[in-house]
């Protein structure tokens, strides 16, 4: 039935062998570097949160979503806010972000989600323009270019997390958290239709899907994850300013999931594993002047991964393809449409 | 002073911005008219236009400044070089991705901008440049026009000169030529136009052509005006032009000039009197409101879907 070769590991169980192997990380004696590597790593895996929040948008859904930074920088200030004012701590603040993320999904999505993608597209870029126009200039609430220095660190039963590996830990949890949600989301009925709408609008429209109904929800999802990622950012880097959520982090983010394969969970966790590293090399290689140019391979990235492999590293058909044979193992039943050749 | 002084003081003003408004708008239609006319043929936001503005500038500087070419040489010299470039671009990003996903397009079309606009940092560096002005034609920094407070520059003059010249070129071209019947063939319709003669690759690279050629143009034109050339410039300009393409109705000449004019307007007027930290907020304002409300833009003829 399939060309392809089955991997030797039951799928299942691929994912959390991954974390047990993260988890081990801390642990190898690195000499010197360790805490480097690990804060790469931190990186690495907030990337990966990021980028599996954005892919919702035009992975599953088909929708180019250029302000996703904007929802990451609501996320950051939201919890260096907090934090600074209200002393609170990071769990309530992280369901808090994801909220006021959500929040601001929907009053931008709302609206917005019923315009043809190349307008989507633009509208949420000049939203993500606009959110770093505020934080620059609204001094009273943001400080504006002064950034948010002085964030407490987040703390778990009355110990304060200071060293990089509970830094590491704590976003592979939260990773751990994002991959659930996501991984049951594509398997799920609210999936289903966004594959459906991200497969033909007007098809999807026809089988009695509400089309704005399910954009604005992958849309607030979307957000909430960014804001999410912007909130252990923010209680990680202990200081935020403007300038960290300007339109590149969105290209970067977007070009994290093109790599990786637009629409499948696997690649876009790739995705991040490549090419976050790969920009730290680039920072210790390169000259100073020559890495600020660093976006032009980010930029060529998306060129010929389009040009070439536009499903990308792990393309989205071959998830796809999982999926519909766990659920052929469910009904126990034909497979409908008929096998390429 | 008495009131009535004050009153003229803030009237010569508003007056002085206004003329400064309508030259950055004459600025921002030259760029919006390389959004539009790509639009309306492929329908795609061709993303690296702000790019080619940004190399325009760049060009037409280093020409000046390394081979001590005259301004006017380099100008043309420029122009012509944009317009090619334009055609490259679609050649090599655009063209292999006709049939793919809208999606596919766009993303190539970020991957461009984004490429080309490191591209220059790496070979011009982030140091903001200007033209020198002893290698410009003296006349550029004379005052053409001054009445009471209100100075209007030969520089204002020339740009503004060239945009209504090079509109009108424009509207001639697209009505009244046969390439221009072909773009507007293909804009309705690209598979019956190819099933009737016309070579729509060859009309789009046209496209391309014209589109960058203004762009390129634009991008002197800032330069000189600013005194600042820098990589980023086109990034920031682009989605303005954008902004002022959809305004006047995205695939139409004539709107993109409208919106490009009120579109500057609004932006000095409101970085004047409102705000001048939001400046580049107000133009994003605008497209967003214009987007939301009125798609059609303010001339544009609304287009139901395609099924």
């Amino acid at each position: 039935m399939s060309r392809r070769t089955r991997p030797a590991l039951p799928p299942g169980l691929i994912m959390p062998l991954i974390f047990l192997l993260a988890l081990l990380l801390p642990w190898i004696p690195l000499g010197p570097s360790s805490n480097y590597v690990l804060r790469v790593l931190t990186t690495a895996v907030l990337y990966m949160i990021l980028a599996l929040g954005l892919n919702i948008v035009p992975g599953f859904t088909g929708l180019l979503d250029l302000g996703y930074v904007g929802f990451y920088g609501i996320g950051a200030y939201t919890s260096g806010l907090l934090a600074i004012h209200y002393d609170l701590s990071f769990w309530w603040i992280l369901p808090l972000a994801a909220l006021n993320g959500a929040l601001w999904g929907i009053l931008l999505g709302a609206p917005t989600l019923r315009l043809t993608g190349d307008y989507f597209a633009i509208v949420t870029f000049g939203f993500s323009e606009l959110v770093v126009l505020v934080i620059r200039n609204e001094l009273w609430l943001t400080r504006g270019p002064m950034g948010l220095p002085g964030i407490s660190p987040p703390s778990l039963l009355g110990h304060t997390l200071t060293k990089d590996w509970e830094f590491f830990y704590l976003v592979l949890f939260l990773l751990a958290v994002v991959l659930f949600v996501v991984t049951r989301l594509e398997d799920s009925r609210l999936g289903r239709a966004w594959f459906a709408i991200r497969g033909d609008e007007i098809a999807a429209q026809c089988c009695g899907i509400n089309l704005i109904r399910y954009k604005v929800t992958a849309f607030a999802i979307s957000a909430s994850i960014g804001a999410m990622g912007g909130a252990f950012y923010a209680k990680w880097f202990k200081f935020i300013h403007p300038d960290m959520f300007k339109f590149w982090e969105s290209i970067l983010i977007l070009c994290l999931i093109v790599f990786g394969g637009m629409g499948s969970i696997r690649g876009t966790m790739l995705g991040a594993l490549v090419l976050i590293p790969l920009t730290e090399i680039l920072r210790a290689v390169l000259p100073q002047e020559l890495f600020s140019a660093r976006y032009l391979i980010y930029g060529l990235t998306l060129v010929l991964m389009m040009r070439w492999r536009p499903a990308g590293l792990i393309p989205f058909e071959r998830a796809q393809e999982a999926l519909a044979r766990r659920a052929e193992a469910r009904i126990r039943s034909r497979r409908g449409g008929e096998q390429g050749p | 002073m008495g009131p009535l002084h004050e009153l003229l003081d803030q009237s010569s003003l508003f007056l002085q911005q206004l003329v400064n408004g309508i030259t950055l708008g004459g600025v921002y239609a030259l760029i919006a008219v390389g959004y539009t006319m790509v639009y309306g043929v492929i329908q795609l936001i061709n993303f690296a236009h702000g790019e080619i503005y940004m190399l325009g500038a760049f060009l037409a500087y280093t020409m000046v400044t390394v081979l001590h070419l005259p301004f006017f040489v380099a100008f043309i010299l420029t122009i012509l070089l944009c317009s090619c470039f334009g055609i490259l671009l679609d050649f090599i990003a655009y063209r292999p991705l006709r049939q793919a996903p809208r999606l596919a397009a766009l993303i190539t079309a970020i991957g461009m901008s984004i490429f080309l606009q490191n591209l220059a940092l790496m070979i011009w560096g982030s140091q903001i440049k200007s033209f020198p002005r002893e290698l410009l034609p003296a006349v550029f920094s004379r005052p053409a026009l001054v009445l009471g407070e209100i100075t209007v520059s030969w520089l204002q003059i020339f740009i503004l000169t060239i945009t209504v010249l090079f509109m009108a070129i424009l509207h001639f071209i697209i009505h009244r030529t046969q390439v221009g019947t072909a773009m507007r063939a293909i804009s309705h319709d690209k598979v019956t136009s190819a099933l009737m003669g016309i070579g729509v690759n060859r009309v789009i690279s046209f496209t391309f052509a014209v589109g960058s050629a203004m762009g390129g143009m634009a991008g002197i034109l800032v330069g000189l005006y600013y005194n600042a050339i820098f990589p980023t410039m086109g990034y920031i300009a682009g989605i303005k032009a954008f902004a002022a393409a959809v305004l006047g109705g995205i695939g139409n000449v004539p709107g993109a000039m409208l919106g490009g004019g009120v579109l500057g307007i609004a932006e000095v007027l409101g970085a004047g009197y409102i705000s001048s930290e939001y400046r580049d907020g107000i133009s994003y304002a605008v497209m967003i409101a214009v987007i939301l409300f009125k798609p059609s833009g303010l001339i544009g003829k609304p287009t139901g879907d395609k099924v």
